[in-house]
């Protein structure tokens, strides 16, 4: 069989098969989608080598490629295709190692649960539908695996369905980033009535002989999408709501592959965005407007999952701001680390909370003395988000702010300082307030088993290492990046410094966070209420349609269903009337059907005019 | 002076007429019974004078005639009999206290 068909083909099959077992059996045979997804990771290490170091080999032998006709419109066969290049071979890696790291994390994380069987079957069709999106060979199959993600992400939110937060953040979750998808299907409907293909490669070529307004419109619609997928303001609301699900769901998709997916989609489709020019100014205002947001948002919350919910968000702003520049490895290198750390972050967040019962930060405390090693993953993975040398973080980041910086794009540039500045610092309070100090309410910790504690440490030595990866990384996708200059990263380092230093300046040593509200307490409250976007969204959005569905329902109600009513009740009181008719007497009968005769005739006889 | 066929006509046609108010005013179900008897023979006549005058050579209507006469004696014997069931059952043949088919 085709290697690239197996990659995502293996774990759909457990889905299937774990969708048909009785729950009793699926929890005993958890092995089966740890080992497909073992069977991915080795076979996407082998895909990777093939294309491995990168452009010039693939000019060489030419990308892996699979077709399958799926069926014909008016004439023009519908293919949907899997091709093997660089950018894909790079997201199957990461796809395959977050997974596995998740699934191997889960079987301590979800011991006990009584649905656990489940919860590995969706995560098994989310591997799948993760890996057909990066290895889609052409829109109509990547729009495909799009939808069954979000399914995917709707179904592991809401696992805990007996909780009423859940329920409502997974249906939250599928709505919004639903809206995203009208955009993301109208472009899909534009393109093909442009170009007449969805095969990637074919668009991609021709996107430049589109004109400025259709690949405009395009790049936007495409962009609507990515913006529903990978929350970026002002669709950004689901995320931090989406944490009510578990918390290694959350490191899987709603840290590393999913909501990378919409970042995924413009790296893929750049050169429609650079045909239109426009497009790409908004990819840049939008991923900083959002980062600098959602950034400062994170900066107030209090539960442990939402700082670092705020803080993906923030992080896809600045992969968004990469590609902005029109540069495919700047937005990709920070995707690529970025899985990495952001999901050791979100596994570190999980055995704190497993051992701890609670995600109130308030509550914890002193965390550092009793969990070695989470401690030390946690804060590899801290490190490397602000962007400390020689972390990871620090060489993605730098990589975006280089290009910004080149481009020219000064107030984007220093919004995005601000935003790192912002990080560091919520990192920071984070950090201190977790891991320093003495044990608050929630009490001792006591640190997790090595079923939790051993993909933490792998993902810890990726985000240590991934970062020197930096020049190897631009030549694989076919782009020139350099070591990042001592003067901007010189930068970089002294705004992450210092908000560090704020951090512990307000922080540090279990100091009481209650003076700092004090002091700042209007910007306070109106970052603390998510800017009221929440609330505009609710109430003007959610509220229009309510009250528009009022309206609708007073029409259906009084108009509608008075004609139906209406023609009931004309019935029935026709029959009252008709009924004194039938006495039940014979004769009564006869005279009527006498006259009914006699009007006959007159008619009759006065239609024939005799 | 001759009698034409306007005039039987005229005589069926007096004759259904009464028939027709007999069957539908009078109370007793025997009445109705002859009343019926009346409007029928006035279609004996229309048929026989119409054959007579019309189409003398053939005895169409006449046939017709005989065949309806059957008919009616059997008809006047069967509705006498539902006339007696009907008795037996509510000891009245006035049509006025049987409202059984009232809706």
């Amino acid at each position: 069989m085709n290697i690239l068909v197996a990659i995502p083909l293996i774990p759909a099959l457990v889905f299937f098969l774990f969708f048909l077992l009785p729950r009793a059996t699926r929890t005993k045979m958890l092995f089966l989608p740890i080992g497909a997804m073992a069977v991915s990771l080795v076979l996407s290490l082998m895909a990777f080598s093939t294309v491995f170091p990168g452009a010039e080999k693939l000019a060489e032998h030419g990308a892996q490629f699979t077709s399958y006709t799926i069926g014909v419109i008016g004439g023009v066969p519908l293919n949907i295709s899997l091709r093997l290049d660089a950018l894909a071979a790079l997201m199957l890696l990461v796809v395959t190692i977050v997974g596995m790291a998740v699934q191997v994390y889960s079987l301590s994380y979800m011991k006990g649960e009584e649905r656990i069987g489940w919860y590995y079957a969706v995560l098994s069709l989310f591997t799948a539908a993760m890996l057909t999106l990066v290895l889609a060979g052409d829109f109509l199959l990547f729009y495909m695996s799009w939808e069954v993600m979000g399914l995917c992400s709707y179904l592991l939110i809401g696992f805990w369905n007996t909780n009423d937060e859940a329920r409502r953040a997974s249906i939250k979750a599928f709505l919004t980033t639903r809206v995203g998808d009208v955009g993301f299907a109208i472009g899909l409907a534009y393109m093909w009535a442009t170009v007449g293909s969805f095969d990637i490669p074919t668009v991609l070529g021709s996107a430049h002989t589109w004109g400025p307004g259709v690949a405009t419109a395009i790049a936007l619609l495409l962009f609507f999408g990515a913006m529903g997928k990978s929350a970026q303001f002002p669709l950004h609301i689901w995320l931090p709501d989406a944490m009510a699900g578990p918390t290694p769901a959350s490191a899987l998709i709603h840290a590393a592959t999913m909501v990378a997916a919409g970042v995924f989609l413009v790296a893929r489709s750049l050169p429609i965005f650079e045909a239109s020019g426009v497009a790409l100014q908004v990819v840049l205002i939008i991923g900083a407007t959002t980062a600098l947001l959602a950034a400062s948002m994170g900066s107030v919350q209090h539960d442990i999952k939402k700082v670092l919910a705020y803080s993906t968000i923030s992080q896809l702003g600045f992969m968004f701001m990469g590609l902005g520049t029109g540069n495919v490895s700047a937005g990709m290198f920070h995707l690529f680390t970025h899985a990495f750390f952001k999901s050791l972050l979100f596994l570190g967040a999980g055995s704190i909370i497993h051992s701890l019962h609670t995600q109130d930060m308030r509550e914890m405390g002193g965390v550092g003395k009793s969990m070695k090693v989470t401690t030390v993953t946690f804060t590899v993975g801290t490190l490397a988000l602000s962007g400390i040398m020689p972390f990871s973080g620090f060489f993605s980041k730098d990589l975006i702010l280089d290009h910004l910086w080149r481009e020219g794009h000064y107030v984007i540039y220093s919004v995005a300082l601000a935003s790192a500045f912002l990080t560091a610092f919520y990192m920071a309070r984070l950090w201190f307030r977790v891991f320093s100090g003495t044990p608050r309410k929630a009490g001792h910790a006591h640190e997790s088993d090595m079923k939790i504690l051993s993909p933490m440490i792998v993902l810890a030595l990726l985000s240590v290492l991934a970062g020197a990866t930096t020049l190897v990384f631009g030549e694989f996708l076919g782009s020139e990046t350099e070591w990042p200059s001592l003067v901007m990263g010189g930068a970089s380092t002294i705004v992450a410094l210092s908000g560090i230093g704020l951090g512990w300046a307000l922080f540090g040593n279990g100091r009481d966070p209650e003076a700092v509200r004090a002091r700042a307490s209007k910007v306070y409250m109106i970052v603390t209420n998510r800017f009221f976007l929440d609330l505009v969204a609710e109430q003007y959005i959610a509220g229009g349609y309510n009250r528009l569905s009022e309206k609708v329902n007073w029409f259906d109600k009084k108009v509608i269903n008075g004609i139906v009513n209406g023609v009931g009740v004309a019935c029935r009181q026709a029959g009252t009337q008709l009924r004194r008719l039938q006495a039940g007497r014979v004769q009564v009968y006869q005279r009527l059907v006498v006259a009914a005769v006699l009007v006959l005739v007159l008619v009759a006889v006065l239609a024939t005019g005799v | 002076m001759t009698v034409g066929l306007p005039a039987f006509l005229l005589l069926a046609a007096l004759l259904f007429s009464l028939g027709l108010y007999g069957v539908t005013s009078k109370k007793s179900a025997v009445m109705v019974l002859m009343s019926l008897e009346l409007m029928a023979n006035a279609v004996n006549i229309n048929l026989v004078a119409f054959s007579r005058f019309l189409t003398p050579e053939k005895m169409t209507g006449q046939v017709f005639a005989m065949f309806m006469m059957v008919v009616a004696a059997a008809e006047i014997g069967l509705g006498l009999a539902l006339v007696i069931a009907l008795y037996r059952q509510t000891k009245t043949v006035e049509l006025d206290h049987i409202n059984e088919l009232r809706g």
